[in-house]
């Protein structure tokens, strides 16, 4: 089963800023395939999404970008800044507690009582 | 293993320059990211262009040029203080007419030379119903009929407020 992408749509900045805070730097193509790989196929990233919120994150000083060249082709590298490992951690502790509160609104946890 | 040529980068460069993909380093992020997918998918002498032409669609839903969009979208949100939607755009404006007169009614109340609350605001809906019909009618046509008469704030669009520019339509 793949998600929606308006499910996941809200969750990409949080998604690609835990995964550059749990490796050191990533580029595109790499990040789409580690998502995969965790979700196993059921989170694909499509690049349309990916890229333009690597660059909204870029211009908010949130990751830093290192180039490499391949020949003539130009790959570029994101690693977080320290605002961006901040906002991370934030954002994570905020999709847990949305996460949760999901959880008790749609009445997917057994009750207490 | 597929091997990336020159030729293949310079018909990646131009066709994604054609789609409308103008910022380099969107060009570059999206030159790496095809070559990537040929180098795992292709084998030496498989056709190159046939498989980029089957692959390239998926990166978007009408237009490869979307993708640009959204960034220069999100760029440019960054720099807004309110994102509207077109119909909370039109309460806006709505409110802004019809506030002065609002204003001007709640100040006239119970001031000197009135016979009473009752004269002012008869007075204020005068003053409101002269100054403001035109543009509350105006708006009304705009919001109604969006696709002939407003061609500049299309059904779906978003508004960006900020200051430079003061206002923004981002066409959906």
């Amino acid at each position: 089963m793949t998600y929606s992408s308006e499910l996941i749509k809200g969750t990409l900045k949080t998604i690609v800023l835990k995964l550059l805070a749990d490796n050191k730097k990533m580029y595109g193509y790499e990040i789409t395939q580690k998502v995969k790989e965790l979700t196993q196929d059921r989170i694909q990233i499509t690049e349309g999404a990916l890229y333009p919120t690597l660059h909204a994150l870029e211009a908010d000083k949130l990751v830093t970008t290192q180039t490499e060249y391949i020949g003539r082709r130009v790959r570029k590298y994101y690693s977080l800044s320290a605002a961006g490992k901040t906002v991370s951690k934030e954002k994570v502790s905020e999709m847990a507690a949305f996460m949760n509160t999901m959880a008790l609104l749609l009445d997917l946890q057994p009750k207490t009582r | 293993m597929f091997t990336i040529t020159d030729s293949h980068i310079d018909f990646i460069l131009c066709d994604l320059r054609a789609k409308g993909i103008r910022i380099d380093d969107l060009q570059n992020n999206l030159l790496d990211h095809i070559c990537i997918l040929a180098e795992e998918n292709l084998e030496d002498g498989d056709d190159f262009e046939m498989f980029y032409r089957s692959n390239i669609p998926r990166f978007y839903r009408q237009q490869l040029y979307e993708i640009e969009e959204e960034t220069l979208f999100l760029l440019k949100r960054r720099k807004c203080f309110a994102l509207l939607s077109r119909l909370q755009f039109f309460l806006l404006l709505f409110v802004l007419l019809i506030g002065p007169i609002i204003c001007w009614t709640i100040a006239t109340l119970g001031g000197p030379g009135q016979k009473n609350d009752a004269d002012a605001i008869i007075r204020a809906c005068e003053g409101g119903f002269v100054f403001s019909l035109f543009p509350l009618v105006t708006l009304l046509v705009l919001f109604l009929t969006p696709e002939r008469f407003d061609p500049l704030i299309p059904k779906g669009a978003r508004i960006l407020l900020g200051w430079r520019p003061l206002v923004e339509i981002v066409r959906p």
